[in-house]
């Protein structure tokens, strides 16, 4: 892989979120994305009419009864006769989306691109029904049937992951106190909530060793970013010279294989996730990144489940395998601490519309980079760099992406 | 008012905006706060095919575990794989004698919608003995839950009630 016209960049314009929440009772997923691309087009100072192109960013085709939403968003937004191509990779669909909107740009397919992204998680089905969809993103063949769905796969991996290095339920019933917190200053997270450790080991047990408040939320939302090159901004945004300039500087995906009994045993065996170590080599790569835990201001962390959190931090490089838990009792990954994660919430405490989610953390560490979040959780700026890692299935796709400010 | 000629009508109702926060002048959708709820049941049956691993489910039905070898690399699957997705070579059927070790499991108080199963239930990782990777199923008949142990070992039992789907026609236990 050679990045071959290293002149022409990827700059992140700007970004909208709609209100995530457990159900969107207001309106539906149109409407969602509507609310954000009015935001997005107001933060990077630019036009639809002005912009060339959309990825549409959006998971399941159960959740809304609605084949090919993405030709509906895209007319929504006026868009139309205009290209637009959907990505999809389950919960790592809007970290895939932001990839494709470097590719396109970088490959010269267009200048500017709106990644538009939502998902309609919410209650108009019961939540056992709901699980049923997520599960068919699992191998219906194989693992469906037995009644394999997401929370028993995740747990049986923690399992694992305690079995071999000693991780505890209270080291990981910390990420949900950490996330829930920072979603306190969001004002559109789903779930702003000041817990402790206690509380989530004594909320309900769905699947040992998860625990009801280790879980992330099915959220109703929409996300939207804009990005372009800098002669295209230059020429349509008319923020471009008022606000820093954010550039993508890094981009990296890795898979592996759909069902966990499938992976090389016994390593990585069904512990970590291969595909997020694959992804974050090749984005430090391309941005230079050596050292991650030093070289990232905050970073943005797939927490399906808080113990993915721990097991990211380790596969995304911040630390050897097995050390996660220890660091997180040394609040290493609070906001303050040495490397700040999900200071948006993350799925746990902002909410999970899969399409909008990754689109969401890009948006987070955008305005980080910025320094426009909400002062209780604007992260120091000694690097000037921010990532975030979203994936699919059991860590079947993932996507790392690597935001820098420029200035 | 004729709402009531619509048959899957749930409700009518006046929705609050929810980024109130983020609209201090007032809210630019206030025109748009009526909302209307319908019901849509949706309702689909498969014909669905199991294609080049069905043999597997047949011999289940014989009380048989089987799964893939690869002529040319070795490899044993532990799900068959009709095509060696290492070496890219068309596997043969192996059989191999149902045991194994349970490397990882979870135990779930909640169960997705349409998946009859009694909760708590145990769903287990398997290293099948012969081959190099896992399998997934359920553990059944482990008595008290404080039986079920890491790295227990484990065989394939078979079902004698009849079974919705055939890969309900196994299950592990105990060895």
């Amino acid at each position: 892989m050679e990045i071959l016209d290293k002149e022409r960049r990827v700059y992140v314009l700007g970004g909208g979120i709609s209100k995530f929440a457990a159900e969107r009772t207001d309106a539906n997923m149109r409407d969602w994305i509507n609310e954000a691309t009015l935001e997005a087009l107001e933060d990077s100072g630019c036009k639809i009419q002005d912009i060339e192109h959309t990825t549409t960013s959006y998971f399941s085709d159960h959740f809304d009864k609605q084949l090919k939403a993405g030709a509906i968003f895209h007319d929504n937004i006026g868009m139309c006769p205009k290209p637009n191509v959907r990505v999809e990779g389950g919960g790592g669909t809007g970290g895939l989306a932001i990839r494709n909107a470097y590719a396109y740009i970088k490959a010269g397919l267009c200048d500017s691109m709106i990644v538009i992204g939502a998902e309609n998680m919410g209650r108009h089905v019961p939540s056992d029904v709901a699980q049923q969809f997520i599960a068919l993103a699992s191998d219906t063949d194989w693992e469906v049937q037995v009644a394999g769905f997401y929370i028993a796969y995740y747990a049986l991996m923690m399992n694992a992951h305690m079995e071999k290095y000693g991780t505890t339920e209270e080291q990981f019933a910390k990420v949900s106190v950490k996330n829930h917190r920072n979603a306190m200053s969001n004002p559109k997270a789903h779930y702003p909530m000041d817990i402790t450790v206690d509380d989530v080991m004594n909320s309900k047990m769905i699947t040992y060793p998860y625990k009801l408040l280790d879980n992330c939320l099915l959220s109703d939302g929409a996300a939207c970013i804009v990005f372009a090159t800098e002669e295209w901004a230059k020429k349509h945004s008319t923020t471009w010279e008022k606000k820093p300039t954010i550039e993508v500087t890094g981009t990296g995906c890795g898979t592996d294989y759909m069902r966990l009994a499938d992976r090389p045993y016994p390593e990585p065996g069904i512990m970590h996730f291969r595909g997020k170590q694959e992804g974050a080599r090749q984005a430090y790569e391309m941005a230079g990144v050596k050292d991650p835990m030093k070289e990232f201001d905050c970073f943005e962390v797939h927490d399906a489940y808080s113990g993915v959190e721990l097991v990211s931090y380790e596969d995304l490089g911040f630390c050897k395998p097995g050390e996660s838990g220890k660091l997180m009792d040394q609040g290493v990954f609070d906001i303050g601490g040495e490397l700040p994660t999900n200071t948006s919430g993350g799925l746990i405490g902002f909410g999970h519309p899969v399409g909008a989610t990754g689109l969401a953390q890009g948006i987070e560490v955008l305005r980080q980079l910025r320094q426009e979040v909400d002062p209780v959780r604007q992260v120091e700026l000694n690097n000037k760099r921010g990532g975030m890692d979203s994936h699919g299935g059991t860590g079947t796709f993932c996507a790392i992406n690597i935001f820098e400010r420029r200035d | 008012m004729g709402t009531e000629l619509i048959s899957n009508l749930l409700e009518i109702y006046t929705a609050e905006d929810p980024m109130a926060f983020a609209h201090p002048d007032g809210d630019p959708w206030a025109d748009f706060r009526e909302v209307m709820r319908v019901e849509w049941k949706v309702d689909f049956t498969y014909k669905h095919v199991l294609g080049k691993y069905s043999k597997f489910f047949i011999e289940l039905a014989n009380h048989k575990f089987l799964t893939t070898e690869c002529p040319n690399c070795g490899k044993v699957w532990g799900i068959p794989r009709p095509l060696c997705s290492d070496c890219m070579t068309i596997t043969k059927w192996k059989e191999l004698p149902g045991t194994g070790t349970m490397v990882s499991y979870s135990i779930s108080n909640f169960v997705p919608a349409f998946m009859k199963v009694e909760t708590p239930y145990v769903l287990a990782m398997v290293k099948m003995d012969g081959a190099d990777t896992l399998f997934t199923h359920q553990l059944r008949n482990y008595g008290d839950i404080e039986n079920i142990k890491m790295n227990m070992p484990v065989k394939v039992a078979y079902a004698t009630e009849p079974v919705v789907h055939p890969m309900l026609l196994m299950h592990f236990e105990p060895a």
